[in-house]
């Protein structure tokens, strides 16, 4: 009887609860309490946070694959053929312990894919399946799919009007991506200072978190530095939420009174079919230029193709509503399963969050003075807070913009202007993901 | 010396990747901005249609004006109203 209650006991969650576990089941929960009471991204952060929880949930390993459950709980013999498929040596005088932690490290570690998709296999033929949210990740995140559809209704619901009517404002969404590669820099000055311990790629991964785009910053790190996706994808949402929070203070900083009540003129109509040719000649161009930006750019033009088109509202509103949110809900869940205790929980996480914040606030600083710069070159007069808006984050940047304007000039509506500068900003940070990709990919 | 090669790498990577968001970014102006001279030569969007007498034509412009302000205004207003 006693040995019965044992057995249930051991295997528990309470009994098998490591403390890094416990410390992510309270992240997780304190991103659920962001969104749902502070409404951060509550679209991305509520599944975010509780893909996080689930993940955490000890003996289930739902965020794990079937080799590494397997190495976790299967037995000698599933252990030892695991090795052999893994070309390791297991100890025969070490106990099992042993082997279990030596093949979850070699799991882990740089093990080429080719020996890894045979350990599963082992794994699987043994009775072990993935996790539910290994599969998600799998299918979502792993295979480029999910970012790359988001972006495709980001595409459809963006409209190119205000940057049409004023091309120049592409220069402020140029600008602003000085923050990706200025984090790129301080990342890797952190690991030669011997702080931190990043990579080339890694850094990069890290600098995209300045394009204040998530999707980007999720597809660059599944392809540049999956260990680091999960935090990540954290900072760079919850960045993109702190937006109002850290942008007025670096804008009030960097412009006087004068240059905050600023009127600018009235943006030209633009007419159909230039907004139709508009995405189909960023596509050419991207053809002729970045080709390792295609995924990105290609999936953008083609959503917003549909929107223009007028001739698919059917599929248009698909790619903007149903879509997206479906697509959502499972990038979330696949986020969330790289919130497991013993990836998360370094400091190199800190690191990046650090290192975000500061992509952030450069990035901005960056737009301001480059609007600051076109204003003293252009006939027509240009306010430096639609700067800002070049860090993509549409719609949130250029509602800050809009939003410290009217605090010096209450009739001075930027809202519109700044949408110009910042879908500028989700072209540039896409291209600078291009250039990234193909420099280190 | 790893440390410095990293920081060199770093460095290359930071200048490359500014520049080449710069050009394409540029290209992209000077396109775009062909792109809408050419269509508004060539493409114009079709004017309203001429209305037949002269009587009829200044009546017109005059209601075009007053749905133009009257567009203006209740777009302002709804602008104000929705912060």
């Amino acid at each position: 009887m006693t040995d019965k209650l044992l057995t249930l006991w051991v295997g528990s969650g309470l009994y098998n609860l490591s403390f890094g576990q416990a410390v992510m089941v309270l992240v997780g929960l304190v991103l659920l309490w962001l969104a749902i009471a502070k409404k951060f991204e509550p679209l991305l952060l509520v599944p975010i946070g509780f893909g996080g929880i689930l993940a955490n949930i000890p003996e289930a390993g739902l965020a794990l694959s079937a080799a590494e459950q397997a190495a976790h709980l299967a037995r000698p013999e599933l252990l030892e053929r695991m090795a052999a498929t893994l070309q390791v040596n297991l100890d025969p005088a070490a106990g099992l312990e042993t082997w279990r932690h030596t093949l979850s490290e070699v799991l882990h570690g740089d093990t080429s894919p080719a020996l890894l998709r045979a350990a599963n296999d082992a794994a699987m033929d043994g009775g072990y399946a993935h996790g539910m949210l290994y599969q998600f990740y799998s299918v979502a995140i792993a295979s480029g799919i999910a970012p790359l559809v988001i972006f495709m209704g980001v595409g459809a619901m963006t409209d190119f009007g205000p940057l049409l009517a004023n091309p120049r404002t592409l220069f402020l969404g140029a600008a602003a991506q000085f923050g990706i590669f200025a984090t790129l820099l301080g990342a890797v000055g952190m690991s030669a200072m011997g702080w931190m311990d990043f990579s080339l790629n890694q850094a990069a991964a890290i600098g995209i978190i300045g394009g204040a785009d998530g999707p980007t910053s999720i597809y660059v790190s599944s392809i540049l530095a999956p260990e680091l996706l999960g935090a990540i994808a954290v900072a760079s949402y919850s960045y993109m939420a702190l937006v109002p929070l850290i942008q007025p203070p670096i804008m009030r900083a960097l412009t006087s009174l004068q240059e905050r009540e600023i009127t600018m003129t009235q943006l030209r109509p633009v007419s159909k079919l230039e907004k139709i040719v508009f995405p189909l000649s960023l596509l050419i161009l991207v053809v002729l230029f970045l080709p390792d930006a295609a995924p990105l750019l290609g999936m953008f033009c083609f959503g917003n193709l549909m929107r223009e088109c007028g001739v698919v509202e059917r599929l248009s509103d698909t790619a903007q509503h149903a879509l997206i949110n479906i697509v959502t809900i499972f990038l979330g869940l696949s986020v969330g399963s790289k919130l497991m205790a013993d990836r998360f929980l370094a400091l190199e996480t800190l690191g990046i969050l650090a290192l975000g914040m500061v992509a952030f606030a450069i990035g901005t600083a960056c737009g301001i003075l480059m609007a600051k710069l076109l204003n003293t070159v252009s006939k027509m007069p240009i306010n430096p807070l639609i700067g800002s808006a070049g860090v993509s984050a549409v719609p949130m940047a250029a509602r800050v913009s809009n939003k410290v304007g009217l605090e010096s000039n209450p009739h001075n509506f930027l809202l519109m202007h700044a949408m110009g500068p910042n879908v500028a900003g989700v072209i540039g940070s896409a291209v600078a993901a291009g250039v990234m990709i193909k420099y280190l990919g | 010396m790893e440390n410095a090669q990293l920081l060199n790498e770093g460095l290359a990577l930071m200048a490359l990747g500014m520049g080449f968001v710069f050009v394409f970014l540029t290209v992209l102006v000077i396109v775009t901005t062909l792109m809408s001279k050419f269509i508004g030569r060539f493409f114009p969007e079709p004017a309203a249609p001429l209305p037949a007498t002269g009587r009829q034509s200044s009546a017109g412009r005059q209601d075009e004006d007053l749905v133009a302000v009257i567009t203006a205004a209740v777009h302002r207003y709804r602008k104000r109203r929705r912060r």
